[in-house]
């Protein structure tokens, strides 16, 4: 049984069908994908590495680049390259393709079905009690996988944490809007003003349509939305219209430490498989979900459920995914310590060309000129050049 | 005690993620309090991306 019907529920819930499993792939909405809590951005050297791959129809917008404002506004720096960066999608369209592929691959599936409990023998996980059609009716399931998101009780029910600590997470807020200007650039704007510990962020959808948003540190005041109203007050948002609201927890500190148990496994935003320095955490769902469908398709045809062969799921994804993960979570950890003033004075004393440089590896140009005009970043440089992979994604 | 201002809330869940106590749940358009479980501990109030939440005594 998969609970969740997003990115890596429906993934896992392809694979485990795929792979000769019976399954049943439940949902408390009303509608898989529906509402949207994302900011729908995803970068296309996840795309690559993961090997996914997305229909035209759930594409709102190709994206040529990202452009990074300073705090003042005073200047803006552009990363572009010239085959597509990035892709911002329609989630709603996006998740049901993902459900339809679940199904097609011979999963059931189940809308308006809350799990309200999880039924345990000797301590392993045997199944769930689920609410729909105005009763309850507990469902026996060989492996039960928790994908139900950052508001996660499934997996905390069944005996991992999965809480997310404040400390550990961002807290976002967008709106979609009409009647804003666009370059087809994605725009990410830093600054305690701004978004404190986080960004705030244009992402275009297409013509004028844009997802407008802020995500914040968790123990930040005043609230999101507090950010979100000053940030639309700028000029260039006079115009715009909101369309939609959405708004959402992201887990981005390290990914959970136990992602298996006797008869459970636990994937995607519950299991916090987030890009700590985005936030985007779509591609890592997915992947997750394929791995974790993977083994629970294998683990049935065994006649097995035992955490130790589920955790052939944990052992895979982490080796693949995490420590660059983590790496990124150092690099975030660096970020948040920066002040308007750095920021500032890095944005603003770069320019494209600089970016360019950084794009094709060559760091030390750029690295001086910045260092010149604000010694304080030395360290903050060198985390980034540790890190690799850091200018492409940022 | 949790209030939930329904006129503010996104129902994005949160305020769930957050909750040690599993004092709240999110439904299919609306988030359940149980406040028999409340700890008054205030996690849900700061993170409410929408200024949803206040306690109450």
């Amino acid at each position: 049984m998969v609970v969740g019907a997003g990115p890596a529920g429906s993934s896992a819930a392809k694979h485990a069908a795929e792979g000769g499993a019976s399954v049943l792939l439940v949902d408390r909405k009303k509608e898989f994908g529906v509402p949207v809590r994302c900011g729908e951005g995803v970068g296309s050297h996840w795309l690559k590495e993961l090997g996914i791959s997305i229909s035209d129809r759930s594409v709102c917008a190709r994206i040529k680049g990202a452009k990074l404002v300073s705090p003042d506004l005073k200047s803006s720096v552009t990363i572009s390259t010239p085959e597509t960066m990035g892709y911002v999608l329609d989630r709603k369209v996006f998740d049901r393709e993902l459900a339809i592929d679940a199904a097609r691959a011979g999963a059931e599936t189940a809308l308006k079905t809350e799990v309200v409990g999880v039924t345990k023998n000797n301590g392993k996980v045997t199944g769930a009690i689920l609410e729909y059609d105005g009763k309850k009716t507990e469902v026996k399931s060989k492996i039960l996988i928790a994908a139900d998101g950052g508001e996660s009780l499934v997996a905390r029910m069944a005996g991992i944490n999965t809480l997310a600590t404040l400390y550990d997470s961002d807290f976002g807020v967008e709106y979609e809007m009409a009647n804003v200007e666009c370059e087809g650039l994605i725009e990410i704007y830093f600054g305690k003003s701004w978004a404190p510990r986080g960004y705030a962020w244009v992402f275009p959808k297409g013509e004028d349509v844009a997802n407008v948003g802020v995500g914040i540190g968790g123990m930040e005041k005043p609230n999101a939305i507090h950010y979100l109203n000053k940030f639309l007050e700028l000029d260039r948002f006079k115009k715009a219209q909101p369309v939609a609201l959405k708004a959402g927890i992201i887990p981005v500190g390290a990914p959970c430490r136990q992602l298996v148990a006797d008869g459970l496994m636990v994937v995607g935003t519950s299991a916090h498989q987030v890009d700590p320095i985005h936030g985007g955490g779509i591609c890592l769902a997915i992947d997750a979900g394929n791995i974790a469908g993977k083994v629970a398709a294998k683990c049935v045809g065994e006649g097995k459920s035992d955490a130790k062969a589920l955790s052939e799921y944990e052992k895979t994804w982490r080796s693949a995914r995490e420590k660059k993960l983590l790496r990124r979570l150092l690099l975030r950890k660096v970020l948040e310590e920066l002040n308007d003033d750095d920021y500032n004075a890095a944005i603003g004393c770069l320019n494209d060309a600089d970016v360019g440089k950084l794009l094709d590896g060559n760091y030390a140009p750029v690295a001086g000129k910045v260092l010149t005009a604000r010694p304080q970043l030395l360290r903050a440089l060198k985390a980034l050049l540790t890190s690799s992979e850091t200018g492409r994604t940022l | 005690m949790i209030e939930i201002d329904r006129t503010k809330c996104a129902y994005c869940g949160a305020c769930v993620g957050v909750c040690p106590a599993m004092a709240l749940r999110l439904r299919d358009i609306y988030v359940e309090v149980y406040n028999d479980k409340c700890t008054s501990c205030g996690a849900c109030v700061r993170a409410c991306p929408m200024n949803a939440i206040e306690l109450k005594k």
